[in-house]
């Protein structure tokens, strides 16, 4: 077997031996209380519940109040989405309700929208330039309430995308939106830990982070909300959370995420520019070997660690599995297990050739990356290209050959 | 045994999952991979998962239990331009397809043996009841599950790249092996529906791919074979040559379709005598051993499962083979397969004229 290279750290990560000792108390009879209890076995695990959100909301420059556990990414941008809908239109009729967003959002945001579609609401997608940006022009059209629709009920774009890795231009938004009194709402899972995330500048409402994708474990999330504006839940129980996020709370991992977080934030600044280094390295090496490559979101602000390249006359799928079996593994974009050849819906909102994006590889970049990988995933990348190429022109040798039987 | 390097293709149904875990407990390296042929209706936004996706997630649990990586292809447009499209035409020409033998000539294999090449795999590998074997192919050793019919298409030069694992098995010792293994797949219902059609309605996929107006859905005659007007049917596609069905009754003899004429939309029927054939032409013909010549002997299958006739090569020119039966063929209908056999052995086959 080759050398295994993990290039997906958008996907996840593991779990820094940090977080995991920080974790193991709470797996076993040193600390595993209800910390609804009032008695002491309580009581204990409260404490360190409560330490982890402190440790979270510092991490975003936000209160402890303010954090609200989730089982992950996904739940809090649902619970943005469709909390602040119900909220809005206590009443069930969302007839009226009006959200504005970008067609590069992650599917958790983009299914959460459609729901709220199918309820009755208006979501209005604002078109992006090459690089996957929001146009700010028709962000103001729209917080004037000068779109079909009206006035909006809540922004919401994502401030580092997934599959691209573009900066999206979140304080220029979000001071718009508050100069509208429009609530915004922030997908930050993929910029924790590589950008400066500090809500004391940057004005949002909701913000959505996961402590998977920054060495905490799984399952583990948060939706920070700004005081004052307060979701509906969308699971009901107990008065845990202040009733909106009720459900006993994940103990272990909410306090491995408050270790995740804080190591994430204090890291940033020399982790990110450790990362850009190796990343732009990779992108000079891959550029070289293989020239007419096109690499994805390089018109716009770039967070440091994501990667995403077409090499013509490839197609995902097939570099993928020659990748993995060379050792490397990347991603064509969102994770996703069908097999399906649709080119990704980012990569078509900032207008790449269907022929290019059917052929995106990303690769990220993350803990387990090191510099001298570049030289070898370079040359099984180019490889891959080789082989796949070869692969493609022998299925159109057969398939002129069947056309002329 | 010599360990190859295999990349088996796997539907996520038990066959080809128990044909990857023979090929993994014989020794070799093996890929799985499945290949996705179809989908009908997944939007952008996942209301209703996509009808494929259970196999592939079946196909990936018995790949991590087996210890092999798995990956999906994607043959959609070729699928759709190489089996759908063909599917829908023939019918359309009054004929009766069978869209399994061209996925297995013009899709699967080739596609599967340019993906073995690219990966550097010696051989490829289905969970066929047929046999390769020395660059040969013969029916499976399970009579009732013997899938050969349905393989004469494929590329002489593949037949010796293939492995078959379950060709000597008998269906209940699949079954067994999948439980042996521990395969999620193990109990998995067998489908015998074509894979795009979904409850068998083939006439449904017709409609959503003909326009509104083709002459196959809609009404015509149904004429005796001397001319004789005896009804009116709804579309000449919903027939095939020996059906009963949709057929005016109240007669002595019951009728038959005898013969489909697309040009005057007409259904001929006539009495169950009148389906026999004394020779058949079979055309678009393959050969897996040396091509047979006007007076060799054989024997053809015109049906799947239906008994192989002694015959006589009477003329083969232009991959056309016109042969004589030593007993009559009933309902031999054009579309059909004509596979050539010799003992167990595949000679060739082709489309029947």
């Amino acid at each position: 077997m080759p050398t295994s290279i993990y290039l997906d750290h958008a996907a996840t990560t593991p779990v820094r031996r940090e977080v995991r000792d920080a974790m193991l108390p709470f797996l076993g009879e040193e600390a595993f209380g209800n910390p609804s209890s009032a008695h002491r076995f309580g009581r204990q695990v409260r404490a360190a519940v409560e330490a982890a959100r402190e440790r979270v909301a510092a991490a975003v420059g936000a209160e402890p109040r303010e954090v609200l556990f989730t089982s992950g990414g996904t739940e809090a941008d649902n619970l943005a989405i469709l909390g602040f809908a119900a909220a809005a239109a206590p009443t069930g009729d969302w007839s009226g309700l009006h959200f504005v967003s970008s067609p590069t959002e992650h599917k958790a945001v983009l299914a959460s929208l459609h729901e709220a579609e199918r309820r009755g609401a208006r979501v209005t997608l604002l078109p992006v330039d090459r690089a996957g940006l929001v146009d700010l022009a028709a962000l103001d059209a729209a917080l004037e309430g000068k779109l079909p629709g009206g006035a909006p009920a809540l922004v919401s774009v994502m401030w580092i995308n997934n599959e691209v890795g573009t900066v999206q231009p979140v304080a220029a938004i979000a001071e718009r939106c508050l100069a509208a009194g429009v609530p915004f709402h922030s997908d930050a899972v993929q910029a924790l830990g590589k950008v400066a995330l500090d809500l004391r500048a940057v004005p949002c409402d909701a913000l959505a982070i996961s402590a998977h994708k920054v060495g905490g474990p799984k399952g583990t999330g948060a939706l920070v909300v700004r005081t004052g504006r307060s979701p509906r839940p969308l699971i009901h129980g107990g008065s845990q959370q202040g009733g909106v996020r009720p459900g006993t709370e994940n103990v272990a991992g909410i306090v491995g995420f408050g270790a995740a977080a804080e190591l994430a934030a204090a890291e940033q600044p020399v982790k990110a520019m450790a990362l850009e280094m190796m990343r732009d390295a990779l992108e000079a090496m891959l550029r070289a070997a293989v020239p007419d490559a096109i690499v994805h979101g390089t018109a716009g602000p770039r967070g440091p660690a994501i990667l995403n390249i077409s090499a013509p006359g490839t197609d995902s799928e097939a570099m993928l599995m020659h990748l993995d079996l060379a050792g490397v593994a990347a991603a064509s974009g969102s994770a996703c297990t069908t097999g399906s050849i649709e080119p990704s819906h980012v990569l078509e909102a900032m207008g790449v050739p269907r022929p290019l994006a059917v052929a995106a590889v990303r690769f990220s970049l993350g803990a387990l990356s090191k510099p001298e990988q570049a030289s070898v995933v370079t040359d099984r990348y180019a490889k891959a290209v080789e082989k796949v190429r070869g692969l493609r022109a022998a299925l159109g040798a057969q398939r002129d050959l069947r056309d002329l039987r | 045994m010599t360990r190859r390097k295999v990349l088996v293709a796997m539907s996520g149904g038990v066959d080809s999952s128990v044909a990857a875990a023979l090929l993994v407990e014989q020794g070799h390296e093996v890929i799985g991979a499945t290949m996705k042929l179809f989908c009908y209706g997944a939007g952008p936004v996942p209301d209703r998962p996509c009808c494929s996706l259970d196999s592939i997630a079946d196909a990936r649990a018995v790949a991590d239990r087996i210890g092999i990586p798995h990956y999906v292809l994607d043959l959609e447009d070729h699928f759709r331009r190489d089996v759908v499209a063909d599917f829908v035409t023939e019918y359309a020409r009054g004929r009766t397809p069978i869209p399994c033998v061209r996925c297995n000539s013009f899709t699967k294999f080739s596609d599967l043996l340019a993906h073995a090449d690219a990966l550097g795999c010696d051989a490829i590998a289905t969970g066929h009841y047929a046999r390769a074997e020395e660059g040969r192919l013969y029916r499976g050793a399970d009579r009732a599950k013997d899938q050969s019919y349905f393989l004469w298409g494929i590329r002489r030069d593949v037949v010796g790249r293939m492995l078959m694992p379950l060709g000597r098995l008998t269906k209940p010792e699949t079954r067994d092996a999948a439980r042996r293994f521990v395969l999620a797949t193990a109990e998995k219902a067998e489908s015998q529906e074509i894979c795009f059609v979904p409850d068998g309605d083939y006439v449904a996929v017709l409609r959503r791919h003909l326009p509104a107006d083709a002459p196959a859905l809609a009404a015509g005659p149904i004429l005796r074979t001397d001319g004789s007007l005896v009804g009116e049917h709804d579309g000449f596609a919903q027939y095939t040559i020996g059906q009963r069905r949709r057929l005016p009754g109240g007669r002595s003899r019951p009728l038959f379709v005898v013969a489909i004429r697309p040009e005057e939309r007409a259904v001929v029927v006539g009495e169950e005598r009148d389906l026999d054939s004394a020779s058949v032409t079979i055309a678009e013909v393959n050969w897996l051993d040396a091509p047979l010549l006007p007076g060799d002997r054989c024997e053809v299958q015109i049906r799947y499962r239906s008994k192989p006739i002694p015959a006589n090569v009477l003329a083969a020119e232009d991959g056309t083979v016109r042969l004589g039966l030593d007993v009559p063929a009933r309902a031999v209908a054009p579309g059909q397969s004509g596979v050539l056999y010799r003992g167990d052995q595949v000679l060739g086959g082709g489309v029947i004229a």
